[in-house]
This record gives C-alpha cells, sequence and structure tokens, in this order.
C-alpha cells in the first residue's frame, strides 16, 4: 500500500469539500440543530400531560389524594365534573381522570384498599404511565404519612377510552411509522429523481420543448403517485397482516391518508430539488426536512409533552397532522366524522397543493 | 426578403462580470444550413440556449420562426440536440424517441426519425449500454422527431467518428434540401465548410460571416482556419 497515494485521495476530498460550502455547513450545522432541538425537547421545561380529578368523595379521603396529586410533578390537574372529564378525554384535551367515588373514603377504611377509578385516553402509552405514576406516587406519599394506620393497597380500576393494556409498543408507533415511511421514502426518491432529469441534461431539453412548468411539475406528481400508491398499499398490508398491527378503524380511511401522505411529499420533493443543484445535496435534505419531523410530530415525545414553544412548531408540521390522523382512525377508530380527522386530512391536502403550487412557481425554464 | 428562421438582433448576455454574448445580431434565412463556428467558451452554447429561451437576453431580441421569444407556442417547431446526448439512460432507444415525440407533438414519426439516424434495428436497446456514437444518433432522433421547421445542433459531432460524421453531414443537407432551417455550431473547420453561411464567434463578438468563399476572401487566405485566425485578430486590433 502506497501512502503516497492512499494521501492523495484523502487530499483530494478534502480539496472537494473545501469548495462545497453547502456540504460543511450541513456537516458541522445539521448535528448542532439536531442536537439543540433534542435536547430543548428533553429539557426545555417540558410540559406535562393534564390529567383531570372528579372528586365525589362525601369523605376526607378524596380531597387528600387531591391535594397529593396537585403537588405531583408529573402531570398537571384539573378538578372538574364527571361529565367534563369524559368530553375531555374524547376531545383529547386531557390524557385521563381519576374518580373518587361518593363512597371512597368508607369503602378505603372497611377494605383497606384504595380503589380509584382511572379513566384513560390510553392512546399515547407515555402519557397514559404519566398519569398512573402520579397517582402511585400520591398513594405512596399518603402511605408514609398514614404509617401505622395498617397496610393499605393501592388497587386503581384502570379503564381505557382507547387502546387499552393489550396495546403493545408497535401498535402505537406502528400507525405512525406507517405514514412516515412512505413520507420519508417518496420524498427522497422524488427529489432526487428531479435532480436527476437536471443532471443528465433532458430537463435542459424539456425547457426546450413547449412544455410548460405546471406540466412537468404535475407530471412528475402522478407518476411518481402511482409508485407511491403500490408502496402504500405494500406497507399497509405488511403491518396490518404479517405484523398484526392494531387497528380499529376504516382501512380504507388510513390508505386515503397515506396517499394524502405520498402526494404531499413528492410534492415536497420536487419543491424542494429546485433548491438543489446535486443529488448529493438532494440527500442533504434529509436531516434538515426529515429529522426534526421525526423528532416534533409526536410520533415519539408526545406533543402535549413538549415545551410551549416547540408545541406550536410541531402545530406548522405537516408530518403531525399525518401522525395524529393514524392514531386517530387506527386506535381510536375515527371516521370522517370527527372534526379531529376532518383538520388532519384537510392540513395535508393544503400542503400538498401548497408545494406543487410552489414547485411550478420556482421551476426555472433559464438556465441562467 | 425570404423570410428568416432566425433573427437576432443585438443581443447582449452576461454571467456576472462575463460577457457571453456581446450585441449579437444574426439571421438565417429559412432553408439554410448555417455553421457557428468558434472555439469552446465562445459563446455559441449560450447563443443557441437564447434560440429557445433557455437564456433570456439581458439586451436585445430573438425571433424565431417569425415569433419573438419568450414564446412557448413556437418551440414546438424548434429541435434542440443538446451538446451532451440527454437521454434517459434507462429508457431503450425507442422510448426516448417516443418520449420526445410525445412532448413536442410527433408521435407518428418516431419510426421515419429512428430510419433516419439508422436506429430502428436498435430501438429495443437500452441507452445506458449504447456506444457514444449510438447515443449521439439516438439524441439527434430526439430532436427532429416532431418535423421541426429550425433545428438547433449544438456541436453534434463532438466525440462522434469520421465516418458517422459525414453520414450526420449528409442527413443534416437532406433535411435542410427538405426546407429545414438547421444552426450548427462546431469547432472543426472540415465540417465548417458543409454550411451555407458561416458565423465566426469569439469572446461573445460575432466577427465574421458569409459563406467559406467569402470569409477567405475577406481574410485573403485559402483556409478557413487561417482566415479565422485572422479575421479574430483583426478584430481584436
Amino acid at each position: 500500500m502506497s501512502r503516497r497515494r492512499v494521501l492523495a485521495i484523502s487530499v483530494r476530498l478534502l480539496q472537494q469539500f473545501r469548495r462545497d460550502h453547502r456540504t460543511l455547513a450541513l456537516l458541522f450545522g445539521a448535528p448542532l440543530l439536531i442536537l439543540s432541538l433534542l435536547g430543548y425537547l428533553l429539557r426545555g421545561g417540558a410540559s406535562v400531560p393534564t390529567m383531570g380529578i372528579v372528586n365525589q368523595d362525601s369523605g376526607q379521603l378524596g380531597q387528600v389524594v387531591t391535594t397529593q396529586l396537585q403537588q405531583s410533578k408529573s402531570v398537571s390537574t384539573k378538578l372538574i365534573s364527571a361529565g367534563d372529564a369524559e368530553a375531555g378525554i374524547k376531545d383529547g384535551s386531557l390524557a385521563g381522570y381519576v374518580l373518587f367515588p361518593p363512597d371512597f373514603t368508607n369503602r378505603a377504611a372497611q377494605t383497606h384498599a384504595v380503589t380509584p377509578e382511572v379513566h384513560l385516553e390510553g392512546s399515547q402509552p407515555q402519557v397514559s404511565q404519566s398519569v398512573l405514576q402520579a397517582l402511585s406516587q400520591s398513594f405512596a406519599g399518603l402511605a408514609s404519612q398514614a404509617s401505622g394506620a395498617g397496610a393499605v393497597r393501592f388497587e386503581p380500576r384502570v379503564t381505557f377510552q382507547y387502546g387499552g393494556p393489550n396495546l403493545d409498543t408497535l401498535d402505537y408507533f406502528g400507525a405512525a411509522f406507517i405514514g412516515l415511511v412512505v413520507f420519508f421514502l417518496v420524498f427522497v426518491i422524488t427529489a432526487v429523481a428531479f435532480l436527476r432529469e437536471r443532471g443528465q441534461g433532458t430537463l435542459e431539453r424539456l425547457m426546450a420543448s413547449p412544455l410548460r412548468r405546471a406540466e412537468i411539475v404535475v407530471g412528475y406528481m402522478l407518476g411518481f403517485t402511482v409508485l407511491a400508491i403500490v408502496q402504500a398499499i405494500e406497507v399497509l398490508a405488511f403491518s396490518l397482516l404479517v405484523l398484526h398491527v392494531h387497528n380499529v378503524g376504516n382501512i380504507g380511511l388510513i390508505f386515503l391518508l397515506e396517499v394524502l401522505m405520498a402526494i404531499a411529499a413528492v410534492n415536497l420533493g420536487i419543491f424542494l430539488s429546485m433548491f438543489a443543484r446535486t443529488e448529493f445535496q438532494a440527500v442533504q435534505f434529509i436531516p434538515l426536512v426529515i429529522l426534526p419531523q421525526v423528532l416534533l410530530a409526536g410520533i415519539i415525545f408526545p406533543i402535549s409533552t413538549e415545551p410551549g414553544a416547540l408545541q406550536i412548531l410541531s402545530h406548522v408540521l405537516p408530518l403531525t397532522y399525518a401522525v395524529n390522523g393514524m392514531r386517530d382512525i387506527m386506535i381510536k377508530g375515527a371516521d370522517l366524522g370527527w372534526s379531529a380527522l376532518q383538520l388532519d386530512f384537510a392540513v395535508i391536502l393544503g400542503f400538498g397543493i401548497l408545494v406543487i403550487v410552489a414547485a411550478a412557481a420556482t421551476l426555472r425554464r433559464r438556465i441562467a | 426578403m425570404a423570410e428568416m428562421a432566425i433573427d437576432v438582433q443585438s443581443v447582449t448576455k452576461r454571467f456576472g462580470d462575463l460577457t457571453a454574448l456581446d450585441s449579437v445580431t444574426l439571421r438565417v434565412p429559412r432553408g439554410e444550413v448555417y455553421g457557428l463556428l468558434g472555439p469552446n467558451g465562445s459563446g455559441k452554447t449560450t447563443l443557441i440556449r437564447a434560440l429557445v429561451g433557455l437564456v433570456e437576453p439581458d439586451a436585445g431580441s430573438v425571433t424565431v420562426l417569425g415569433r419573438r421569444l419568450p414564446n412557448l407556442g413556437v418551440l414546438g417547431r424548434v429541435g434542440y440536440m443538446t451538446q451532451q446526448a440527454a437521454l434517459y439512460p434507462d429508457l431503450s432507444v425507442e422510448e426516448n424517441v417516443r418520449f420526445f415525440a410525445a412532448i413536442n407533438g410527433g408521435e407518428s414519426r418516431v419510426r421515419e426519425a429512428l430510419d433516419f439516424v439508422d436506429l430502428w434495428p436498435r430501438r429495443a436497446s437500452v441507452v445506458s449500454t449504447l456506444s457514444g456514437g449510438m447515443r449521439t444518433r439516438c439524441s439527434l432522433a430526439c430532436a427532429l422527431v416532431h418535423g421541426p421547421d429550425l433545428l438547433l445542433l449544438d456541436e453534434p459531432t463532438v466525440g462522434v467518428d469520421p465516418q458517422l460524421r459525414i453520414q450526420l453531414w449528409d442527413r443534416f443537407q437532406r433535411m435542410a434540401d427538405e426546407g429545414t432551417s438547421i444552426l450548427v455550431s462546431s469547432h472543426v473547420m472540415d465540417e465548417a465548410e458543409r454550411c451555407r453561411r458561416l458565423g465566426l464567434i469569439r469572446f461573445g463578438h460575432l466577427l465574421a460571416e458569409g459563406s467559406v468563399a467569402e470569409l477567405k476572401e475577406m481574410a485573403h487566405v485559402d483556409r478557413l482556419e487561417d482566415a479565422f485566425i485572422k479575421l479574430s485578430e483583426e478584430k481584436a486590433s
């Protein structure tokens, strides 16, 4: 092995990067951006899920537990009526609620068991976990205060509005990932294909033909949508038939949402490829476009637990609505009558239209 | 006056500090084979791109087949062969030609175009497996499949062996005889001699125009090559 020849290769590589400022910026900028985002997400005074407390207890215990819960750091609490609590779970504003029945104190005294009713929204396991944790900590605190009064068992009666104890991690993540996989792959393929058109010179030929810019963009969209639909079918079939990801919703709706996402991804790919000169640069969009969305779309970290400022950002990212929609359909069995799902569909459709118009407007006929 | 296929009036184009075209005026009557002769970087490609609206002049006007650019409609009557054989490498010869036929409106002439460049027997070959010369021919077929009234050829014979070069020029001549106007750029002097008229271009200036004989006479030399050198020196001084 010749040291001179090996070094020639290494030096040449570094020389090439010296002139590619954009790649350098990304190489050293992107990690800081992503790590900052992650740091802020996890340490930036994260918000906690909200749980309701319905205290119907005629004795003292309900009030004591309520006071304990209100001091909890893993949830924020809200004293409300049973009706409002039920509504809060349905509209997603509450992660769950605990109900102390009228005979709560009496029964605890008779049976030496504390048996609150816990109703969980259930579609996001981390959030449900926070609620249960806050509750058990309150009772643990209570038990230590009342030491000597004999062992009191903590036996909450937990019910889930959606999902439940039978759902595993894949059931929760599967719904989100079905959307993500299609979005991600379609985006990358479209962006690279469009740049290949530029690199091999055929775009110049197209631009010297009577083709309108919108015809090129819409043609691309239709072509890739065909591929994306086939991919969506494959992903869906594999998830449901092979992985048995939990689904209580309408398969047609899941598919429709996937197709809308695929179209949005195709259009985003075309649009962003306008800002890259080479396929190499297009690949660089992945950490900038995809990673923040994966972090902030609620796939891994529930949006309700993000710091406030990031929640705002999450709510402008299209993937957030896709993930929401998928979970609403597959875990909650939502249909198009749900206003939340209508919003998800509308946002993704709107985003797709926005980027296709932007792509057609950005595509330059002129070489210079 | 015969109607012009190309009418370029005082076109100037700058890229930053570089003046790629400096007040170029050029007229090509219909049915003529016009050769744009100049060294690399002289402005040939920029001028051809201006003729299909890919380059927007900073000053001056470009009129093609009687239509002032920008004009999308007239592009359907223009055939443009780029310097590199711009083709889809994963498609077959016929699929490439058929695609460009479809976007330019010449679906019925695919066979004719492939016969013209002798590629009909190789129509099923995938472009990425073809030799450079065959790619050039395929690229030409894509440029003329819609039967354009004006054909723009940007250095069509670069990297082409002498035998194929002669064949291609015979074809260009045949098309011109049938009424197609052709503008072809080159830096090869011997093929320039086949053009009815030549424009010598250097540093974005059109130095001189005329038939081969006229240019030699202008420079008082016997060879076109010498004429080119002498005329560009005269212009520079």
